[in-house]
């Protein structure tokens, strides 16, 4: 396997977009989109290429950063298994690039060590529960795609304590999360409601709830659905604890590749549009076989389905049938979510399809 | 001028050992060449940057128990995480000094508990680490022993203990007025001093020294303390905080708590030492001339006690300076920790940390040239 | 009796008094310790997890090898005892009777005794007890055969011995890669490993430090006081945060090799100060004694200077070892290896045991089991040291 082969294809990309800028023209990864068709026929050689996609297709598995311990999110059970949200959002790209939604990898990362893994190559894609911002696409060398999970900071207390929303908490302390976005949205929006608060930051969620427990933080704040995972944890938590209602912050939580390559980057986008879309046609994994036989045009090019002997390929580098595969074996949007996060006791909200006044919106496929 | 006389210059030693130290040279040389080199490719290929101006961008995260505001550039919440160290530092010097003085005599008392009770701690806390300690008095001790705020530990309105800190009565008024009725009630003891010892020796009577001073001391303090504005204030509970006096934060206090009690038990182990070093002609020798205990230690065993436990005392305060940076496991926001939550944040890893070593080499450098500044004064007193 | 307590305890009124308080308040101490073992402590978290608090994580099928190479590293040890033992033993002295060896070794081992019992006492297999058997006899024999060597081979004996525990390290990491090692066995390991190796960077650097040559002298300075002006957590941290920028991107190196490299540079520096104590304590009269003999430097120092300097700084090194090993809780703290330490921490939150206040109760087993290890550490190093002689010649 070539080593070096790699380092010198990376120099030369970087070289590339050295050039690129320079010349104030196209971005360095539009040279390589001329390669597709190869890279799917090409075995391990095809490595030269850089793109992940190669190296997916040639290794014949997807590596995906999630984590072991977020409630509906992604959990390592007992058996060595990985359940949850963004796990099954891996699932889908295995399924939609390599036709087997099993052939994924899952690597537990921390909050911290996170980009570091995606920038060395160490996962090809990270789902992991991870908000999307200007910094972070900008200076941690990845690519943001389209958010799988709309999300928002809120707080949490205890039942008898006599808050009731964040105005009532002036001069209180609150817990959150280093190295995430929580800590400086706390302290902005109490600052903008004209209170005081004092921010106590943790390296591990442990620790939090150790301090949380024993009463030396009067809230915890993070994203809505992290703390609904985090409260069915504790010992009778959905009684003792409360979100207080309303947030205040957007986490959009999205899907990040790689900055440089954009043909992988598009592939993870269509995967995970093809479960919004297929709750958008009302397809789900149990009338995705009926579908086949269905006579709307447009349900007909989604699924692959071949019309007058050919069927639609967009071109983005997966098999034909990569939307059916997704629905047949991980399901739609509205499946996972009700399967994972709804046991948490969240309701759709903000991530409902566009019709219904959600956030979802597949563009079209075709 | 005879040439084939004249040594060649493989074989001329002066030529050899230049060669031999630019050869070492080369190869540490060539040795960080190759590590800047993947540093330069890695970051450029990962598009981080690599120069410090990461420090005049909002830091983004706020500081525990302190007025930052997250929009602050990064090198203030590095300015505020140095005074925190120094927080701790500084008390923790004076603490554990006081307290494994006390232990250290301890171990040499002439009763035999308090010589078991001091050795049996000495022990113990010597062969833990530090870091369990560090853990076990935040997570044992103030957040599962402290009692919740609601029902406060209140010794009489003095000190009060609970899980949001541990509170103390404490001065309150400008720094400057405390500064001035400091150095003002220092000066006027040196004065009266002065006096006595000049009266004793004239009249040859009785100095008192020592009550004077204090006397004399204690009435500037409170004179220019009340004229500064001085007051005193006593914590109180109000609502679900701690208000007036001073309250040491959990972790702060956890970090303190630990770093004293591991010191301290270091810093008996010297002072024992540096005890028994004096040598045993000198106790003999002053029991012959009728000193009672006190000035038998403060006379004769202190100064030369002293002398040999300088180094290894400063070798303890420059541990106790680093071993702060373990504020980092339990939250408090020292150099450390805000560093490292700079970069979990958005600062790039390698020049926020060669910051930070930089820092803490400054200040062991100083703390060294403290130490190295005293031994050699009490070398200079001692001869 | 009546004499030794006026003696000792009440010679005058205020020492009575110290006395009667000192008393009462350690008494009242010692019954609340007492009654947290024996009646309030709850310590079913230790007995569930003491395999997670030993050995981490370990993989039930590769459990043999973890215990071959535990009775291995017994054997090498107990060789290693015996003749470091026959280097230090006076020839004076008469052997002692068994009954002697016996008590003496019950004296000096009785906290690792304790500890063994305790983890007996709480596990539910026979397996521990096996593996403790097979330990004690395997340094036993390892002391005997020893013994038995002759002088000449002794310098050759510690240096297989070294590198055979460290090839058994290595074959153990086949069950399980290191990085996912865990319990008081990570800690041990880091702390052997990088102690093994800072050792010769450490000898270098000290002989650097007193050279004559300026520029090495000046690296070797700086080298030093740059590590030893630096907190370790800081180190750690920095390793884990950066070290990956400093190697190509293929080899970004796992958690115990960014642990091991860091404890290895630090260590380095403080073993170098105390080589060059080693090297002070040798009287200039040997140096000098040497060069009339005609010996040139580099022998001079590598056959006269160095082996009664090292021999000196032994003691010191077992400090620094006990030091080190302390210190490598830092690296679950800052690395995220479920160490004794930070293990300890973990399994308080497991669901069973979460939110009960158990963390007082765990960090006291943990720390009975750091305590147990340095303190015999540190009292074989006192009585190497005396043995010795060393500071007092």
């Amino acid at each position: 396997m070539g080593r070096s082969p790699k380092l010198l294809a990376l120099g030369a990309a970087f070289a590339l977009a050295l050039s690129a800028c320079a010349s104030g023209g196209s971005s360095a990864a539009d040279s390589d989109s001329g390669s597709d068709e190869e890279n799917n026929n090409s075995e391990s050689t095809s490595t030269s290429g850089g793109s992940v996609l190669a190296d997916v297709i040639a290794n014949d598995v997807v590596t995906c950063g999630t984590r072991d311990a977020l409630p509906g999110f992604a959990v390592l059970q007992a058996d060595g298994t990985h359940e949850g949200f963004d796990n099954d959002f891996c699932r889908a790209i295995a399924a939609a690039v390599l036709g087997d939604a099993e052939k994924v990898e899952f690597k537990d990362l921390e909050t911290d060590d996170r980009f570091t893994a995606l920038q060395s190559g160490e996962v090809d894609v990270l789902v992991r529960n991870t908000t999307w911002t200007a910094s972070r696409d900008g200076s941690e060398g990845a690519t943001f795609l389209a958010p799988n999970f709309y999300d928002g900071q809120g707080m949490m207390v205890a039942v008898e304590s006599n808050f009731n929303s964040l105005e009532d908490m002036d001069g209180t302390t609150v817990c959150v999360a280093s190295g995430t976005t929580t800590e400086g949205n706390v302290s902005s929006e109490f600052e903008r409601l004209g209170l005081t608060v004092d921010v106590l930051s943790f390296e591990n969620t442990d620790l939090i709830q150790e301090a949380f427990q024993a009463g030396r933080c009067d809230g915890w704040s993070s994203d809505v659905s992290q703390l609904a995972g985090l409260r069915t944890s504790f010992l009778n938590g959905e009684d003792s604890l409360k979100i207080l209602p309303g947030v205040f912050s957007k986490e959009p939580l999205a899907p990040a590749v790689r900055d440089g390559d954009s043909e992988w980057a598009q592939v993870v986008n269509w995967a995970v549009f093809a479960t919004i879309q297929a709750e958008e046609f009302g397809i789900d994994s149990s009338n995705v076989d009926g579908m086949l036989e269905s006579d709307n045009p447009l349900i007909q090019t989604f699924l692959g389905v071949e019309v007058d002997g050919t069927a639609l390929d967009p071109g983005l580098g997966l098999p034909v049938d990569a939307n059916y595969q997704v629905v047949k074996q991980v399901g739609n949007y509205g499946e996972i979510y009700e399967q994972h996060i709804k046991p948490l006791g969240l309701e759709r909200g903000q991530n409902s399809q566009w019709q219904d006044g959600g956030l979802l919106y597949a563009p079209p496929y075709r | 001028m005879n040439s084939s006389e004249k040594t060649p210059f493989w074989r001329n030693v002066a030529v050899l050992r230049w060669a031999f130290q630019l050869a070492i040279v080369a190869v540490v040389g060539v040795i960080i060449a190759i590590l800047v080199n993947n540093l330069l490719v890695n970051s450029s290929s990962q598009g981080i940057p690599l120069g410090f101006g990461f420090l005049s961008q909002p830091a983004s995260f706020p500081i525990t128990a302190n007025d930052f505001r997250d929009t602050q550039p990064v090198w203030q919440a590095m300015y505020e995480g140095v005074l925190n160290t120094l927080r701790v530092v500084l008390v923790g010097f004076v603490l554990a000094t006081v307290f494994g003085v006390l232990i250290g005599l301890g171990r040499l008392s002439g009763n035999w508990l308090i010589r078991t009770i001091s050795t049996v701690y000495i022990e113990i806390v010597r062969n833990v680490p530090l870091l369990l300690i560090v853990i076990f008095a935040y997570l044992g001790l103030v957040l599962e022993v402290f009692p919740r705020i609601e029902d406060s530990w209140d010794l009489a309105g003095t000190i009060i203990v609970n899980g949001r800190g541990f509170s103390i009565p404490w001065i309150t008024g400008p720094f400057v007025g405390l500064l001035a009725a400091v150095v003002l009630s220092i000066a006027a003891g040196l004065a009266v001093r002065r006096w006595r010892l000049r009266v004793a020796e004239s009249k040859d009577e009785s100095a008192y020294v020592v009550p004077w001073m204090a006397a004399a001391m204690v009435a500037v303090l409170f004179w220019v303390g009340f004229f500064a504005g001085l007051g005193f204030s006593s914590p109180s509970i109000d609502g679900r905080n701690v208000v007036g006096g001073m309250t040491m934060q959990p972790e702060y206090f956890a970090l303190l708590f630990a770093l004293v009690t591991y010191t301290a038990s270091h810093i008996a182990e010297i002072v024992r030492g540096s005890v028994q070093s004096v040598a045993k002609g000198q106790v003999e020798a002053s029991q012959a001339m009728a000193l009672n205990g006190w000035q038998r230690m403060r006379y004769v065993i202190f100064p030369q006690a002293l002398r040999v436990a300088i180094p290894p005392l400063g070798n303890q305060y420059l541990n106790l300076m680093k071993n702060s940076s373990l504020g980092f496991a339990v939250s408090y926001f020292e150099l450390t920790k805000v560093v490292t939550t700079s970069v979990g944040t958005r600062s790039p890893a390698v020049p926020a940390f060669l910051v930070l070593m930089i820092i803490y080499l400054i200040m062991s450098l100083t703390i060294s040239a403290l130490v190295n500044i005293a031994n050699r004064k009490m070398e200079v007193v001692g001869r | 009796m009546m004499i030794w307590l006026r003696k000792n305890l009440f010679r005058s009124v205020g020492d009575s008094l110290v006395t009667v308080i000192a008393g009462s308040l350690s008494l009242y101490v010692l019954f609340r310790i007492v009654r947290f073992v024996a009646v309030t402590g709850r310590w079913q978290v230790v007995e569930t997890n003491l395999a997670l608090l030993v050995n981490g994580a370990w993989p039930t099928d590769e459990i043999g090898r973890l215990s071959a190479t535990i009775v291995l590293l017994g054997f090498l040890g107990g060789v290693a005892s015996a003749v470091a033992g026959l280097v230090t033993s006076d020839v004076d002295s008469e052997p002692p009777t068994l009954f002697q060896k016996a008590l003496d070794l019950a004296i000096r081992l009785w906290p690792l005794a304790l500890i063994v019992g305790l983890v007996l006492l709480l596990s539910t297999t026979t397996g521990p007890l096996l593996l403790t058997v097979g330990v004690v006899g395997a340094v036993t024999v390892g002391r005997l055969l020893g013994g038995l060597l002759p002088g000449r081979v002794r310098p050759v004996v510690i240096v297989v011995a070294l590198f055979g525990a460290l090839a058994s390290i290595w074959f153990m990491s086949f069950g399980h890669s290191w990085d996912d090692w865990g319990g008081i066995l990570v800690n041990f390991f880091l702390a052997a490993i990088s102690i093994s190796l800072c050792f010769p960077i450490g000898v270098i650097l000290a002989l650097g430090r007193r050279s004559e040559f300026p520029i090495l002298r000046m690296l070797s300075t700086v080298f030093i006081e740059l590590f030893r002006g630096v907190p370790l957590i800081a180190l750690l941290l920095m390793a884990k945060n950066t070290l990956g920028f400093f190697v190509p991107q293929e080899f970004t190196p796992g958690a115990a090799v960014r642990a091991i490299v860091v404890f290895v540079l630090f260590t380095s520096a403080y073993v170098a100060e105390i080589v060059r104590g080693g090297l002070q304590s040798v009287p200039k009269g040997q140096i000098e004694a040497a060069r009339a003999n005609g010996l040139t430097p580099i022998p001079t120092t590598f056959r006269i200077v160095l082996p009664q300097a090292l021999r000196n700084v032994i003691p010191a090194l077992v400090g620094q070892f006990i030091s080190l090993f302390k210190d490598t809780t830092l690296a679950g703290v800052a690395l995220g290896f479920l160490d004794l330490l930070e293990g300890g921490q973990a399994i308080t939150q497991q669901a069973e045991f979460r939110g009960q206040g158990l963390v007082i109760e765990t960090l006291a087993f943990v720390g009975l089991l750091f305590w147990a290890g340095s303190y015999t550490m540190s009292r074989e190093s006192q009585r190497l040291e005396s043995k010795l002689g060393v500071g007092s010649r």
